[in-house]
């Protein structure tokens, strides 16, 4: 079997372990997971999941109404819980 | 990027919990709509002294009561501005007579209709995807690490939503499947994953890819497992999307492998799994999320089916602005 500098390359990189991969080789099962994990946010930055929002400005107002609590809207161009 | 950087405060996380109700509003839809809501957004961010012109954006972070009269407002998202409003809100809250605090004292009427035009929803028996993107980087042994830029908060992971119909995810799992056949990825599901969720939204909302821009595109599903009970598939592809058929020349691109994973359950008719990854290199920037990285960088997306259980879920994709174009006229 011939080997290139490329492959010997390529095979030296994996054996390091880890998520070493360049854009244009495919992906593996075991990198798979390691991304994904590693994309998703973390604890620390899914933090602000724990304040209990609400959606809709109208079932907010009429919690507010039946518990006597005032209203803190979060309103932005592009949804402060999505889209970026 | 405010979610992180003001909302993971613990004090700030006590506020919102216990001493408001807290909401969240996409101010290209509220400001818009002409319906009982919208009225009443329009009462109560009008009373702003600093608001835009008319028409203009509203967003930012009020405190208000439910009978509508604004207690403070702010459009800074640092920890600390955010807590001091928030406080602000609450003193003033607290010197409104009890005659007005105490519960059940507003009576909120049913909302009637809502305005079609600016409501969304997820496709009746459709499915949702949560999306997430995420800056990555290299090591100095090569191994793929959380990435770090200058522009604040364009290191955590950015999400939105996919909306799948009904009838394009049933499209996934043929019913005559067998183990190693394989097929492509509908053409409509794939244009809306590659041009509305291939996307660098990590500094804010990004410019979409147009149709013209995928130069390349390969994702093909195989059956790797067709029993009475089970489907399971897995995803392969590679995508090329750059805004110049030549993509060196292109202001912005990303190039990039697939790969994912399906399991259909076939006595309960569900998909409990759809997980895909996209990793691959990009580069430019839009309008609206400026200070990207120089160069090519690897960028990755992970893609998951929602739990459906909060706010959070619920949210439309960015992309669904203009549902006609995102989930096509027979939505």
């Amino acid at each position: 079997m011939k080997w290139t500098l490329l492959q010997l390359l390529m095979g030296a990189l994996t054996l390091t372990g880890g998520l070493s991969i360049q854009a244009a080789e495919p992906l593996t099962q075991e990198q798979f997971a390691d991304l994904h994990l590693l994309i998703k946010p973390s604890a620390k930055e899914d933090r602000w999941n724990r304040i209990p929002w609400q959606s809709s400005l109208w079932e907010a107002r009429r919690q507010a109404a039946a518990k006597g609590k005032p209203i803190f809207l979060w309103e932005m161009d592009g949804h402060p819980l999505g889209c970026t | 990027m405010g979610r992180a950087l003001a909302f993971s405060d613990d004090e700030i996380i006590r506020l919102a919990t216990e001493e408001y109700i807290a909401v969240t509003g996409d101010d290209w839809y509220q400001r818009r709509r002409r319906d009982a809501e919208g009225d009443f957004f329009r009462r109560v961010v009008n009373q702003n002294p600093h608001k835009a012109p008319e028409g203009q954006s509203r967003q930012g972070l009020y405190c208000f009561t439910a009978s509508g009269k604004l207690l403070a407002y702010k459009n800074h998202q640092d920890a600390e501005s955010v807590r001091e409003m928030l406080e602000q809100g609450l003193a003033a809250w607290n010197r409104l007579p009890n005659s007005v605090r105490r519960p059940g004292v507003v009576k909120v009427p049913e909302p009637g209709k809502l305005d079609a035009r600016y409501t969304r929803t997820p496709p009746v028996g459709g499915l949702v995807l949560n999306v997430f993107t995420r800056i990555l980087d290299r090591d100095r042994q090569g191994k793929c690490v959380k990435g770090s830029c200058s522009f604040a908060g364009g290191d955590l992971s950015a999400r939105d939503h996919l909306w799948l119909k009904q009838g394009e995810w049933r499209r996934l799992v043929p019913a005559t499947a067998k183990k190693g056949d394989q097929f492509e990825m509908p053409a409509t599901v794939a244009e809306r994953l590659l041009c509305y969720h291939l996307v660098d939204n990590t500094r804010g909302e990004p410019p979409f890819w147009a149709s013209k821009d995928i130069r390349a595109k390969r994702l093909t599903w195989t059956v790797v497992q067709a029993t009475a009970q089970d489907l399971r598939l897995r995803l392969d592809g590679n995508v090329l999307l750059a805004t110049n058929e030549n993509p060196a020349k292109a202001r912005r691109g990303y190039e990039a492998r697939l790969l994912g994973y399906l399991h259909y359950d076939r006595v309960r008719k569900i998909i409990d799994r759809l997980d895909v990854v996209a990793f691959g290199d990009h580069w430019g920037e839009g309008e609206y999320t400026p200070g990207a990285r120089p160069g090519r960088k690897p960028l990755g997306i992970a893609l998951e089916l929602s739990a459906g259980k909060q706010a959070a879920d619920r949210v439309p994709p960015e992309a669904a602005r203009d549902l006609e174009d995102y989930l096509g006229r027979d939505r």
